[in-house]
């Protein structure tokens, strides 16, 4: 039996069948985009263990096709497994070692790339500064305990938790929340100028006032939800607070008292705050002589980093990134009327790994056919 | 061999691909965000929840040694937010922390941050009226300090750590000053003579010091590098001492009740967006922020002599604002008048005179 499964797992075939689906799965991927837009495809197709059917169901779904993560695992296992069953020193294969090694690196490092990177952005207005990115594909609700003397304590909860748990019990948070509603995205009315019959889905704060209308997911690449929930807070001793409306489409945080403290609620891209603050020195932004057409845009910022005694400025302009701490920032884009920067921050911790893989690969791949040069050429000798 | 390490990378590579990313409820701790969040100066503040090393308005550090401390005061390590920190022990275990913070001059005003330091102490927010009959002045060559005196027990709070929150606060027009000594009641009514004598000490020693930030007496901002104005007042407006952030106010009452509130304020820059000033006024209304396009068609215009004001009307269920703002010289004039609804409308003519007779 044993026997069996590693034979599978070691066999040509196996990698045969996932580089096919691989094939499948990236073309049926590609055609999602059209209707699920960039990100909703990559993580039903490739960032899932299994395509699911029905797509759009809370409720019962099967697995219709392997997803990205399964095939690349597979794929990975195979490699290694075959590798280690018919690995035999000597010399003569040492190219063929190296091109394994590099091509395990490779595929080992997309994995974790996708497991472990994190994309996120940072916008700055000129003087700004700031010491978290915000990832604006995810959203979070932040219950914000302002009780402290210097520090807030932030407890952040994630969509996942929003959309699957209905009531969510924190150690950190003398009170429970209730989710009454969640909208991936959505439009905001007052009441005054919503239709007959539009109700709010809140009684405390804005929200009373306030008709929540669901929308059709954002698709387009520049497109963004607005994501919006009703959520009661529920004391943990009893009763009810009420329940708010939060959306990241509200600007600012809504307060309420509960166990003697006083806490603020909002719903907002997930923020990842760093050791670090960057603030926005100048933008520029220069285009083609008589064109709209842009020709360089850079930000000139200044990097503070109390820990490490850091504070430089830095010039973040196309193919000049900042690397510090881990984290890359990238010259990602502007707002419209050059009124901000957008920064991209990236933090991967295996981001040298295609790099090495590379150089792996392509040094296998010399020594490989290095031999058979040599080989070739002493055949040769020996003829003439 | 070769058999377990197949299955050990299988397993390996199962327990990786399960992983779910940002799944998990996190909590962490920031610096304070001030408690406004979008005021005309933001631009010149240092923003929320920054690692920045000094905040302005800092304690300069020469500050800390030229003021003496009581001796039953232990020093404490500083953190980012704050510029001084104490300990004081007394009997029975008793404690209280003292803490100078500098905030951005945004930081929200005395009653936001009075309602606070009551949630604090489980005690229930109260009313500007209220706010005036128990807060008191301390005179330091910095200008007034606001006092006040807190009373209260959260839950399950102990006594010996917590009860009582003695605190002074100021704002300059580079930024808020807060201090705050908080904990055993007993102990902290029995420091708070030589706690008020510390802060006006640590304001003199700033003064003396030269502190470029905080040096500055929050003296109206009539003074210094603020180009005088001129405007012919309404009959019936009343023109009262301006706060530290106010260039000029008027008060006028209102029939049925309450005051009407004109306040003409200037800061350097540009003020921020006028999407992020309507919205935060319509914050201080109860009103849900507007979207960009809903700011731009509530913006009027209104062409005075030489000068073009944007104009805005916002009523809220009781309460309504107009407001006039106009950008020259590098700076931002903001004109507002906020009141019942009622009395509004009726002064709205006058307060469009005064605009109107507005002279740079």
């Amino acid at each position: 039996m044993l026997h069996k499964i590693v034979d599978i797992f070691t066999s040509l075939k196996l990698t045969i069948v996932c580089l096919a689906a691989a094939m499948a799965l990236i073309f049926a991927g590609t055609l999602a985009q059209v209707h699920l837009g960039i990100h909703e495809a990559q993580e039903r197709y490739f960032q899932s263990m299994f395509v699911w059917w029905p797509p759009d169901s809370s409720g019962f779904q099967i697995p219709i096709f392997p997803g990205g993560h399964l095939i690349g695992a597979v794929l990975l296992v195979n490699l290694i497994a075959a590798h280690m069953k018919r690995f035999r020193w000597s010399w003569r294969k040492l190219g063929i070692h190296l091109t394994h090694a590099g091509l395990i690196i490779m595929l080992a490092g997309g994995l974790f790339t996708d497991l472990f990177a994190v994309e996120s952005h940072m916008q700055l207005a000129g003087g700004d500064t700031r010491n978290y990115s915000e990832d604006m594909r995810q959203t979070e609700l932040a219950v914000i305990d302002t009780s402290g003397d210097d520090l807030d304590q932030v407890t952040a909860i994630p969509e996942s938790a929003l959309r699957h748990n209905r009531i969510i019990d924190h150690w950190s948070l003398p009170f429970r929340i209730s989710v009454r509603n969640f909208y991936q995205n959505s439009r905001l009315k007052m009441l005054s100028q919503a239709g007959e019959g539009a109700r709010p889905i809140a009684n405390q704060g804005p929200g009373a006032m306030i008709a929540v209308e669901p929308a059709a997911a954002a698709t387009g690449t520049d497109e963004r939800d607005v994501p919006s929930a009703a959520v009661e807070i529920l004391p943990k001793e009893g009763g009810s607070l009420g329940t708010w409306l939060v959306s990241d489409a509200l600007g600012a945080p809504q307060t309420f008292t509960c166990g003697g403290r006083t806490w603020m609620i909002t719903l907002r891209p997930m923020r990842h705050y760093k050791p670090f603050s960057v603030t926005l020195q100048k933008f520029t932004h220069e285009k083609y002589p008589g064109t709209e057409i842009p020709k360089d845009f850079s930000s000139k910022v200044t990097l503070i980093d109390p820990e490490r005694s850091v504070n430089r400025d830095v010039l973040i302009y196309m193919n000049h990134p900042l690397r510090y701490r881990g984290e890359t920032f990238y010259q990602a884009g502007f707002q419209k009327d050059d009124s901000a920067t957008i920064l991209q921050v990236v933090h991967n911790p295996s981001f040298i790994a295609p790099y090495v893989a590379c150089v792996i690969v392509a040094a296998g791949l010399l020594v490989q056919f290095g031999f058979h040069l040599v080989g070739f050429s002493r055949r040769r000798r020996a003829i003439a | 061999m070769r058999i377990n390490h197949s299955f050990i990378l299988t397993l390996f590579a199962a327990l990786l691909v399960s992983c779910e990313k940002n799944s998990e409820i996190k909590v962490y701790r920031v610096s304070k965000a001030p408690l406004e969040q979008s005021g005309p100066q933001q631009q010149e503040m240092m923003p929320t929840n920054t690692a920045a090393p000094r905040m302005p308005g800092g304690l300069a550090p020469a500050v800390q040694t030229a003021v003496t401390t009581p001796p039953n005061w232990e020093p404490q390590p500083l953190s980012q937010m704050r510029q001084a920190s104490f300990l004081v022990k007394g009997d029975n275990g008793a404690v209280a922390d003292v803490s100078f913070v500098s905030l951005g001059s945004a930081a929200g005003n005395v009653l936001e941050n009075v309602n606070r330091w009551l949630g604090q102490l489980g005690q229930p927010p109260i009313t500007e009226q209220k706010l005036a009959e128990i807060s008191q002045r301390l005179h330091t060559s910095l200008g007034d300090m606001t006092i006040v005196d807190l009373a209260g027990l959260p839950n399950n709070a102990d006594p010996a750590r917590d009860g009582r929150i003695v605190a002074a606060m100021m704002t300059t027009p580079d930024a808020t000053l807060f201090f705050k000594m908080r904990g055993n009641a007993d102990l902290t009514e029995a420091q708070k003579g030589d706690f008020l004598k510390w802060v006006a000490a640590v304001c003199d020693a700033q003064t003396q010091t030269g502190s470029s930030q905080t040096a500055a007496a929050p003296q109206p901002q009539t003074t210094g590098d603020v180009p005088p104005i001129k405007w012919t007042t309404p009959e019936g407006w009343a023109e009262v001492p301006p706060s530290s952030m106010r260039y000029a106010s008027f008060s006028v009452p209102a029939e049925e009740g309450g005051k009407i509130d004109i306040s003409v304020v200037t800061f350097p820059g540009d003020g921020g967006s006028d999407a992020d000033n309507i919205n935060r006024w319509r914050g201080q209304m109860g009103l849900a922020p507007v979207d960009a396009n809903a700011v731009t068609s509530g913006v009027a215009s209104l062409q005075t002599g030489d000068t073009t004001f944007s104009t805005t009307d916002i009523a809220g269920n009781k309460t309504r604002t107009i407001a006039a703002w106009t950008r020259r010289d590098g700076r931002v004039w903001f004109f507002k008048a906020t009141g019942p609804a009622a009395a509004v409308e009726k002064e709205k003519p006058k307060f469009v005179k005064f605009i109107e007779s507005v002279r740079f």
